[in-house]
């Protein structure tokens, strides 16, 4: 376009996914190395990552509500815990005292996932009402309903205390909890899981992508920056809080049957206020509303004791000469990183990441 | 090509709790008009504004749109009828970019759900083509091809103004109420924004509905014009008629 240089004509390469090659190969070349990874790493770190796979799946959930939507919820755990159960009541094995019908994963995964996408719209003409602190308050006392629920319905949980056994991993019909024999290669249950959680979770990172640059995805975060003007362009909000919450405990359903597959069983216990509130630190210290943050942040969490733990290995330092025990340390050091995080860059890790990527990109200049 | 509709306000009063907002306010913009609202502060003029697009409900009276009563419908219902708004403390999104936040314009004319949205099917890509389209076109109308892609909060209080033209622009609207668009500007960027109001009401044929406190801008642009006083109607009528008006001098223009 002679004499109009800023007219842009590309609008497909403006929306695609990858702005260049460059990032492209990137993300290829990372990739690769997962799948490699997949051969070479123990038992140990594959589970690691397998976790903060899964993890970072439920983190981009909370990520769509609170992120781009900008809804506070307290209850992300609430949502991730009726995926679970879900997920075992359907994939899980009946015993005398909990219900389950050992069914396919083909069958299991996708039930978690609208089990609380549903339950994400029941609750949605109260959600949709109310913001900020109003709003807060409420997804807390979902959390202890929730929690009550969980430790009463005895047939589907098992009971407080207690727990049951979760889905077993069956895909198409071929048992997979002892691993598969693929050719001459024997692949073991953890390589299965980190495998197939890799997968979703790519997955899962391609759908809040789409999201973004999508009519939804600009829907959400104009909800989130401005209501009122939000409304006025046309904006349901009652329809796009609504699907906000339910695609975003659709994650957690996902990641929450996964997730606990992965361990074998699970205890109501564990979908107490604590652990939905480690959502929003990840989300926080990822990078709130940003594509990648949620990821960074779910690496960051699980990778963080692991580190630690490696740290004091190497230099040889016993847990006996520590003035607080380990759990303690990792908890208090996590604490720390969250309120260094809020006070230093409130674009969390993404943020740190945008300025080496542009600081990289200019090298040698510094601007 | 929908028919434009004339908007009608039939005796509306609005109150909150003692204070009367507006007081038995009756007014047609009749189609493809360009109708200006002026008045001191306080007059009633927002409010005239979000009794149309639904942010308040009348106390008494009914606005209508064509056939349908509108006073009842929520602001988004209101937008899909076609009638988009700024606002006069800008309301853009502050955290996009200009391109996005005229994307977000663009909501109304695209079809497509959040299930849609997260597989980006054949259909949604389309659609964004579509949508990327009318964002340059408007964004090469309004000249900020510049600012494309500069986040809102870095850019001059003028240029925001525009974005905020250009994003009710992108929703393709029959009706454009423009809220103040020319508050707070030196008189350069006030020619700009007479000169993009004069295109859009003249070549996209749009009615247009315009607050200000900007005389010279409304006396030049206006084809009718109402003046408010503390929520009453003072007169209504052509430009030449109303700057000769007793009351209207009293009340507003004062000596000069």
């Amino acid at each position: 376009m002679r004499g109009r240089p800023n007219l842009y004509t590309d609008y497909q390469k403006e929306s695609s996914i990858f702005s260049n090659k460059t990032q492209k190969s990137w993300f290829g070349l990372l990739i690769s190395l997962a799948i490699g990874l997949c051969f070479l790493a123990t038992d140990y770190w594959l589970l690691l990552i397998t976790t903060s796979c899964l993890i970072a799946i439920a983190s981009w959930g909370l990520n769509i509500v609170s992120g781009l939507a900008g809804q506070i919820n307290l209850a992300h755990g609430v949502f991730i815990g009726v995926g679970t159960y879900a997920s075992a009541v359907i994939g899980g094995v009946a015993t005398s005292s909990v219900i389950g019908y050992n069914l396919d994963m083909i069958f299991w995964l996708p039930v978690a996932g609208l089990a609380s996408a549903v339950v994400g719209l029941i609750i949605a003409p109260i959600t949709v009402k109310l913001k900020g602190l109003n709003l807060a308050l409420v997804t807390l006392a979902l959390v202890f309903i929730g929690s009550h629920l969980f430790s009463n319905f005895k047939s589907m949980t098992g009971g407080a205390g207690l727990g049951r056994k979760v889905a077993t991993l069956k895909l198409f019909g071929i048992d997979l909890e002892n691993g598969l024999q693929v050719g001459s290669y024997y692949l073991q249950r953890e390589q299965i899981l980190y495998l197939f959680s890799l997968l979703i979770c790519v997955l899962a990172g391609l759908g809040v992508k789409n999201l973004v640059r999508s009519r939804a995805g600009r829907a959400y975060s104009a909800i989130r920056d401005g209501d009122i003007a939000a409304e006025a362009l046309g904006i349901n909000l009652f329809r796009y809080k609504a699907s906000a919450f339910a695609l975003s405990s659709f994650y957690g359903g996902i990641s929450g049957a996964l997730f606990f597959t992965v361990s074998g069983g699970v205890e109501p216990g564990s979908f107490n206020l604590v652990y939905s509130i480690t959502f929003v630190a990840i989300v926080v210290i990822g990078g709130a509303g940003t594509v990648l943050g949620p990821l960074f942040g779910a690496f960051f969490y699980t990778l963080f004791p692991a580190v630690i733990q490696l740290f004091l290995h190497t230099f040889d330092i016993g847990e006996q000469s520590l003035p607080l025990n380990l759990g303690q340390l990792e908890r208090l050091l996590f604490g720390l990183v969250i309120i260094l995080f809020l006070m230093f860059e409130p674009r969390g890790l993404w943020g740190i990441w945008f300025r080496l990527r542009n600081y990289f990109k200019a090298w040698p200049f510094s601007y | 090509m929908v028919v434009i509709e004339s908007l009608k306000f039939n005796n509306v009063t609005l109150k909150f709790g003692g204070i009367t907002a507006l007081n038995d306010i009756s007014f047609e913009v009749k189609p493809k008009t360009l109708y200006s609202i002026i008045g001191p502060n306080g007059a009633g003029k927002t409010s005239i504004f979000n009794c149309i697009s639904g942010i308040y409900r009348p106390t008494e009276g009914t606005v209508t749109y064509g056939e349908n009563k509108i006073n009842d419908l929520r602001p988004d219902e209101v937008a899909s009828l076609g009638i988009a708004r700024t606002f006069q403390n800008i309301e853009l999104f502050e955290n996009m970019t200009v391109l996005d936040n005229i994307l977000i314009g663009c909501h109304r004319q695209l079809d497509y759900g959040p299930v849609s949205s997260l597989l980006f099917s054949k259909k949604v890509r389309k659609n964004e083509l579509e949508a990327r389209k009318i964002a340059e076109e408007i964004i090469d109308f309004l000249e900020i091809e510049q600012f494309r892609s500069s986040y809102i909060m870095s850019l001059p209080y003028g240029v925001q103004k525009r974005v905020e033209l250009g994003r009710a622009l992108a929703m393709n609207p029959d009706m454009l109420l423009l809220d103040e668009p020319a508050a707070g500007m030196n008189n350069e960027e006030t020619e700009d924004i007479a000169r993009f109001i004069i295109d859009i009401h003249e070549e996209m044929k749009k009615t247009i509905i315009m607050v200000d406190h900007d005389m010279n801008m409304v006396m030049d642009i206006a084809e009718e014009v109402m003046v408010l006083n503390f929520g009453e109607k003072l007169a209504e009528g052509v430009p030449t008629e109303i700057v000769k008006d007793k009351q209207v001098i009293d009340a507003y223009l004062g000596v000069g």
